[in-house]
């Protein structure tokens, strides 16, 4: 059922709890996960089979994690790396590679963040479709003329609500985070105390699920939320 | 060239120098003052001594020579000798006597006899004019003589004066040549003291400017520096190397809080994302309701403690100069814009509304993800102090060549007694529930950005804050 069933990922964390839960979500959410505490594992096990994604914990025992990552690279693996990193500020060598196309994520994280961040790198490798038109369940999308419509009722939306729409309908079924939201809608990489972004949810939800229909944005506690897909 | 003249004048060396030479040349010429009187007391003393004891001689023979055509004679030989005999006389103005005057006057005054040279009705009036005492020798002045005479008086038996005059010119000269080498020679040494103080001080002194100018890069740059030691054992040289041990112990400091902090920040994240995990994926299995809230609370405080985090160790790295920034062109309006239309929905549903006023775009050299979350601390902390249907207004307009933002609310405004250190870390007013880290992290950024901030109450009540960043232009052109 999922389309990443042979997805072999290489996990690098030495937090032996972090990298168990890690593993487990990961297995879960359908992908084939190799797993290594230290550099030099990891550096047996990516010779070993090709991985379509390695997950880096900057913090290793033996080496650092951006070095291993080069030695990996130099060594012919080219594999998209997500790079998990306990420093806040994020070092400009990261900056550097994810300029390249990979991607960083700060502990700690939302799994859903993690997913949704995997499901990016993964999608980035596959050849992109340029859509015009969105469609989940009875919610069509036209993004050329920026127009919602639910079933036959067309939606009175703002440019951000529709901007906001259109980022759940394109992770349909998949949790997506406030932080998700706040990056990917406003571009800002913020943590506000106040619950800012639930009311733009919460306002949206207003006008795509009126009363007597099914409502299709789900909140999930404590996550995130999902726009339902069936 | 001007310029190092100045410079050279508003030295200390140079201060120091010029008020020891000032001390050292009045304290000479004052030993040299009380020399000169003893040396003119001792040389006029002499003069004296030989005066009355030439005029006891002269008037002895005065005395015993018998007044006939002989007399003027024998006297006028008699006093031409003795001024063969006078102190400090030299041999070069030996040609005409004009050293020694000898005069007798007759009982009625009239002068009897004259040696000397030229007009003795002039003498004589100078003497009678002079009010001396009897027996002690006293000073002339005698019209178009310009160097004065010593006279002694005497008075013969048979009612005679008699008077003996001695120029002061050798005394005078003596003293002069005294006055002149003096004069040279304190010139020299004043000079040359001048020079030598100047010079000490100025080597000393450079020590300590060299000292202070490392001392003030050390502060901007690099704690890794250390201030030059001179090789000479002196107090300067331990200052240097008292200096250097303090800045040893604040490296080693600095560098163990750099230490604590890193690890504390990486050892606790780790665990963070642990339990992160874990409550997430508890709130995946099917929960109860109940459960479920305290699991979404709990991670809710995880993700508040993890920016608490984050900012107490930006504001530790902005006080230290070592925040990381990504400086480019922002529009200041457009982002403010973006993060008005996001706190908006927020703040109205609050009961508050929310005003922006701008003329127009402003441009600045900054960090949008630093501006991004210094806007949105400042927007949390009015939402988390205002009560319900107040209004906050947002400013931004050009002032003076950077760019003013002006936050204001219709509040309560600061408490007085937070008002003075608003910024610091952690203050909180006794009725709020605390600006904490909010506004010292807002200072921060504002820092590290060159700008400034201000906080302060309005007339009509009300708080107001005003952010001054300077302007891309300028930001520019100062690189």
């Amino acid at each position: 059922m999922h389309y990443h069933r042979d997805m072999h990922l290489l996990l690098v964390e030495d937090d032996l709890e972090i990298q168990t839960f890690l593993r487990h979500a990961l297995a879960e959410a359908g992908y084939q996960v190799d797993a290594a505490s230290d550099a030099k594992t990891a550096e047996r096990m990516a010779m070993q089979r090709r991985h379509d994604l390695l997950i880096v914990d900057l913090g290793l025992p033996d080496q650092d994690g951006m070095a291993l990552i080069l030695r990996l690279r130099q060594l012919g693996v080219h594999a998209p790396v997500l790079i998990l990193s306990a420093r806040r500020s994020v070092d400009d060598r990261v900056l550097g590679l994810e300029q390249g196309g990979d991607d960083y994520l700060t502990k700690p994280f939302a799994l859903a963040e993690l997913l949704a961040r995997l499901r990016n790198l993964l999608k980035r490798n596959a050849p992109a479709n340029p859509v015009t038109k969105l469609r989940v369940l009875d919610l069509e999308l036209d993004l050329l003329r920026r127009e919602a419509t639910r079933g036959t009722h067309i939606l009175n939306l703002t440019p951000q609500e529709f901007t906001l729409l259109e980022y759940l309908c394109r992770n349909p079924g998949r949790v997506v985070t406030r932080s998700m939201i706040l990056d990917k809608v406003w571009g800002m990489r913020i943590q506000p105390a106040a619950n800012v972004v639930d009311v733009h949810i919460y306002r949206l939800r207003g006008k795509v699920d009126p009363e007597g229909m099914a409502p299709l944005i789900r909140t999930l506690r404590g996550v995130g939320y999902v726009l339902r897909d069936r | 060239m001007y310029s190092g003249t100045a410079k050279t004048v508003r030295s200390a060396a140079w201060r120091v120098s010029l008020w020891g030479t000032v001390a050292f040349a009045c304290g000479t010429l004052l030993i040299f003052m009380s020399l000169h009187g003893v040396v003119a007391s001792d040389v006029q003393r002499r003069t004296d001594t030989w005066l009355t004891g030439e005029a006891g001689v002269l008037s002895d023979v005065a005395e015993r020579t018998p007044k006939d055509a002989l007399y003027n004679r024998v006297v006028g030989e008699i006093a031409e000798l003795a001024s063969r005999e006078v102190p400090n006389r030299t041999r070069a103005t030996g040609g005409e006597n004009d050293w020694v005057f000898f005069l007798q006057t007759a009982v009625d005054g009239s002068p009897m006899l004259w040696v000397g040279t030229g007009d003795e009705t002039q003498y004589l009036k100078a003497v009678r004019e002079t009010n001396a005492q009897a027996n002690t020798p006293f000073d002339v002045h005698i019209p178009n003589v310009r160097i004065p005479f010593r006279v002694a008086a005497t008075t013969l038996h048979d009612g005679t004066h008699f008077y003996l005059g001695l120029s002061e010119q050798g005394e005078l000269r003596v003293l002069h040549q005294m006055r002149e080498h003096f004069l040279r020679l304190w010139l020299l040494t004043v000079l040359l003291g001048f020079a030598i103080i100047f010079f000490t001080t100025r080597r000393m002194l450079g020590d300590v400017r060299r000292i202070s100018e490392a001392a003030a890069n050390i502060g901007e740059s690099d704690l890794s520096r250390r201030v030059p030691v001179s090789g000479r054992n002196d107090e300067i040289a331990q200052l240097a190397s008292t200096l250097n041990r303090m800045l040893d112990r604040i490296e080693r400091s600095v560098h163990q809080l750099h230490t604590i902090t890193n690890s504390l920040a990486h050892d606790l994240r780790s665990p963070l994302t642990a339990i992160r995990a874990r409550l997430e994926l508890a709130l995946t299995r099917d929960v109860k309701e109940q459960e479920a809230e305290s699991i979404e609370c709990s991670i809710n405080e995880i993700d508040r403690l993890t920016e608490l985090l984050n900012q107490s160790l930006d504001v530790a790295e902005a006080q230290a100069d070592a925040l990381r920034t990504e400086p480019a062109r922002v529009d200041l309006q457009q982002l403010l814009k973006g993060m008005i239309e996001l706190y908006q929905p927020c703040m109205n549903e609050k009961g508050l509304r929310l005003e922006f006023h701008s003329r127009g775009p402003l441009e600045v050299m900054a960090d949008a993800a630093l501006l991004h979350r210094m806007v949105a601390n400042l927007l949390d902390n009015e939402m988390k102090h205002l009560p319900p249907s107040r209004t906050v207004s947002i400013a931004l307009s050009e002032e003076e060549g950077s760019a003013q933002l002006v936050v204001e609310d219709d509040g309560p405004g600061f408490s007085a007694e937070i008002e003075s250190d608003l910024f610091k870390a952690r203050v909180k007013g006794t009725e709020s529930r605390g600006y904490g880290l909010g506004l010292a992290f807002v200072q921060a950024v504002v820092g590290v950005h060159g700008g400034a901030i201000r906080a302060e109450n309005r007339e009509g009540g009300g708080a107001r804050l005003v952010v001054e960043l300077p302007l891309a232009e300028a930001a520019v052109g100062a690189d």
